[in-house]
């Protein structure tokens, strides 16, 4: 297993799981548990936003758009 | 009579079988959050009523028309309920389905997208997953209703099936669970005591209250510290809450690995490529924008207005002399003639041949719902909203006031913190709606006729631009709150079905002419009978008129923007109704028999700078009548809804007071 890194660091296209979830707004963080995105889950960075805006990721097919800042709290370890 | 409810995820088509099995039609898109309220609608083969929830990831909500759910299943007791789960997110959608399957009362899954899911390589064993969970699953793809009639006739024997004998093992929660259900028994009224206990222990806000008066809470308290000391004392450390939910992620796991196969799943290569291109981050934001452009292009100059010359032509040719014709025939009284020629055929008729610019935009508008692009939009305008406080979602209404205000105001309520939902119902009425269309199509029509388009564009974005710029100052003094958050699913791109974009349009066009048929009918009777009356009696000279005198005294308030006449007053205190109806009135006032005449009286009141600013005037000076109940009805504040009154006539004012005394400087008139 490779060092864990952060969500936004990983390659466009390449897939990670997820290792912790740091500082997150509850409400957040319940929404991405209710699509499936948490400890243990399979992520991937599919696009960064428009002027720093939001980041696409994947996760069990689903496509699902976060703030940049937030996509930073979320450690993965590249598979 | 049996009932049943539908429930299950957001965006996994509930509404669309909703609308195959009932009488009825709703409004179906494709994003999350188009359902905000229950709806309730007859079963084709009479068998009962069928709900049709807001879309739920769990029954514990987190928004407010999530809560609609938990509350319904607290409340009522429906014969049976339909799971609707989406075959290509299965273990999401299961999620939610477990808490159902606790619930105690019959219950089927409807495992819709198979089309969907096979496309993707993703197969579901329908008879697998029927086995492993004990009850009925049907296979569905309910955008073209295959699977429906298999639902309806199932339905007809729910209410008498068996209970489903669905029991999870919590282990160490166990205990916990038993001793919360000895505290329900007494309780009159509720469903399986099991299903009530692993929602207290879920924390459910909505089972929490509905219980708060007769369940004792330090009790439930009590158990919920033992039930975590036993598990801390298992070697688990984590609250009760995660266990449960921990519990049936491990169930899920082992459904997903036997009832489905996933080793041949494909990308979503078309969804992934227009992303590309529609979400690009330098491009992403000019494409929608181009996009917006070409809305109005096609709206005004390439399609509407044409088509609207042709139906003005008809309004006010054949049909007006059939009525004249028939009026005369008939022997009609001259009050009658000139009531029903002068006031309804002219403010009716005058709103109606808007018509095809309204459903054109109607139409594309239900295009953008159902491609999946309204997602990509609030993704696109996070920044741009963050930077102002509010977040992307809060886009979707916005685009849907384009509409109209009143659905906008409603879907508003798919916003997580209340907040954001306050300030974007409270900015809903800068958009500009379909029915201010009519009076930037006339005065944009004499004024302004190489650049219509563009004209009527600088309207929307006026609107938008104030939007944001009000948003600013609202969340920085009025509504401060913790930073907002932002997160959207983004749904596959789908290419929307020309029945259902038919049918989405007639659904909101729909409204136009209801509110032709009574709101502006009833207004152009009225604002007919003021202008034919007046201090010295009936048919006096519209300048003498009632209508004349009240207009007359909101005009000295209007002159300093440029159109201080009582014809202008009179319009704009009667646009209040329903905005069109500033068209009506003036149809009535100049008195004209078409379009045309009524372009030549405004091209002669009115100069090109006047109308401009009557233009942003009407665009932003109050919600109408139906926008304001419906800002009461969800900000449940008189407050509020004064406020949102009071700023945007404040706004117009000093909008309109800019562009005429700045105009004016400028050496424009």
């Amino acid at each position: 297993m490779n060092q864990p890194t952060t969500l936004i660091h990983l390659q466009p296209g390449t897939a990670g799981s997820i290792y912790a979830i740091h500082k997150m707004n509850p409400i957040l963080r319940r929404r991405l548990y209710d699509l499936g995105v948490h400890e243990g889950s399979i992520v991937s960075m599919k696009q960064r936003g428009p002027f720093g805006g939001p980041v696409t990721l994947e996760c069990n097919g689903q496509l699902v758009g976060i703030r940049l800042k937030e996509a930073k709290e979320i450690e993965v370890s590249v598979c | 009579m049996s009932s049943f409810a539908l429930v299950g995820n957001p965006n996994t088509g509930k509404t669309s079988l909703f609308n195959t099995l009932t009488t009825s039609y709703e409004y179906v898109g494709n994003w999350a959050g188009v359902t905000v309220e229950k709806k309730v609608g007859d079963l084709k083969n009479g068998g009962g009523q069928l709900v049709d929830l807001p879309g739920i990831y769990s029954l514990h909500p987190l928004s407010r028309d999530e809560s609609v759910a938990a509350q319904y299943l607290m409340e009522e007791s429906p014969s049976a309920l339909i799971n609707i789960v989406d075959a290509s997110q299965l273990e999401r959608n299961l999620a939610l389905s477990i808490q159902l399957l606790e619930y105690g009362r019959p219950i089927m899954l409807g495992l819709n997208m198979m089309d969907v899911a096979e496309s993707r390589g993703i197969h579901v064993d329908p008879l697998k997953l029927e086995e492993l969970l004990g009850v009925p699953v049907i296979p569905l793809v309910a955008r073209t209703g295959k699977g429906s009639s298999q639902i309806l006739s199932m339905l007809k024997e729910a209410p008498t099936a068996a209970m489903p004998e669905f029991k999870l093992d919590y282990g160490t929660a166990e205990s916990a669970i038993a001793e919360i259900e000895a505290l329900l028994a007494p309780i009159p009224g509720l469903p399986q005591h099991r299903w009530v206990a692993l929602q207290l222990l879920a924390q459910n806000p909505v089972i929490l209250q509905a219980l708060e008066s007769t369940l004792n809470m330090n009790a439930v308290k009590e158990i919920v510290m033992r039930g975590e000391t036993e598990l801390q004392q298992a070697g688990h450390k984590t609250s009760l809450a995660d266990w449960i939910r921990t519990v049936r992620n491990g169930y899920i796991d082992k459904l997903c690995t036997a009832a489905m196969d996933r080793s041949s799943q494909k990308p979503h290569n078309l969804t992934e490529r227009l992303d590309a291109i529609l979400t690009h981050r330098i491009f992403g934001i000019p494409i929608f924008l181009l996009f917006l452009f070409m809305l109005f292009k096609v709206t005004f100059d390439w399609i509407g207005n044409p088509l609207s010359d042709v139906l003005d032509g008809f309004i006010s040719g054949p049909i007006s002399s059939g009525i004249n014709n028939a009026l005369d025939m008939a022997g009609a009284s001259a009050f009658t003639h000139a009531l029903i020629v002068d006031g309804i055929v002219a403010g009716v008729g005058g709103v109606l041949v808007f018509i095809p610019q309204i459903f054109i935009l109607f139409l594309i508008i239900s295009f953008i719902e159902d491609s999946g692009y309204m997602a990509r939009v609030s993704l696109l305008m996070d920044s741009l909203m963050e930077a102002v406080g509010l977040n992307g979602k809060a886009f979707i209404p916005f685009i849907i006031g384009f509409g109209c205000n009143v659905p906008a105001v409603m879907s508003a309520r798919s916003i997580e913190q209340p907040k954001d939902r306050l300030l974007t119902t409270l900015l809903i009425p800068l958009m500009s709606c379909s029915a201010r269309l009519p009076v930037y199509a006339l005065f944009a029509g004499v004024f302004f006729q190489s650049h219509q388009a563009l004209v009527v564009l600088s309207m929307y974005v006026l609107g938008i631009a104030m939007a944001l710029l009000l948003c600013k100052v609202f969340s920085a003094y009025l509504l401060k709150n913790e930073a907002s958050v932002f997160i959207v699913e983004l749904p596959p791109y789908r290419l929307p079905q020309g029945r259902s974009l038919m049918r989405g349009t007639w659904e909101k066009g729909k409204g136009f002419l209801r509110k032709a048929g009574t709101l502006i009918l009833g207004g152009s009777v009225l604002i007919w009978l003021l202008s034919y009356s007046g201090p010295g009696g009936f048919g006096v000279d519209m300048d003498n008129s009632f209508l004349a005198k009240i207009g007359g005294l909101m005009a000295p308030l209007l002159a300093p923007l440029g159109f201080g006449t009582w014809q202008s007053g009179s319009s704009l205190l009667t646009g209040f109704l329903a905005k069109e109806i500033v068209v009506s009135t003036m149809n009535i006032i100049y008195h004209v028999p078409n379009m045309e005449g009524l372009q030549g009286q405004i091209a002669l009141s009115f100069t090109p700078l006047q109308a401009f600013s009557f233009m942003a005037f009407v665009l932003l000076y109050t919600p109408c009548l139906a926008t304001v109940g419906v800002i009461r009805k969800e900000s449940s504040s008189w407050r509020w809804t004064a406020f949102s009154i009071g700023y945007a006539v404040v706004l117009a004012y000093l909008i309109s007071l800019i562009i005429y005394q700045g105009g004016r400087l400028l050496g424009w008139s």
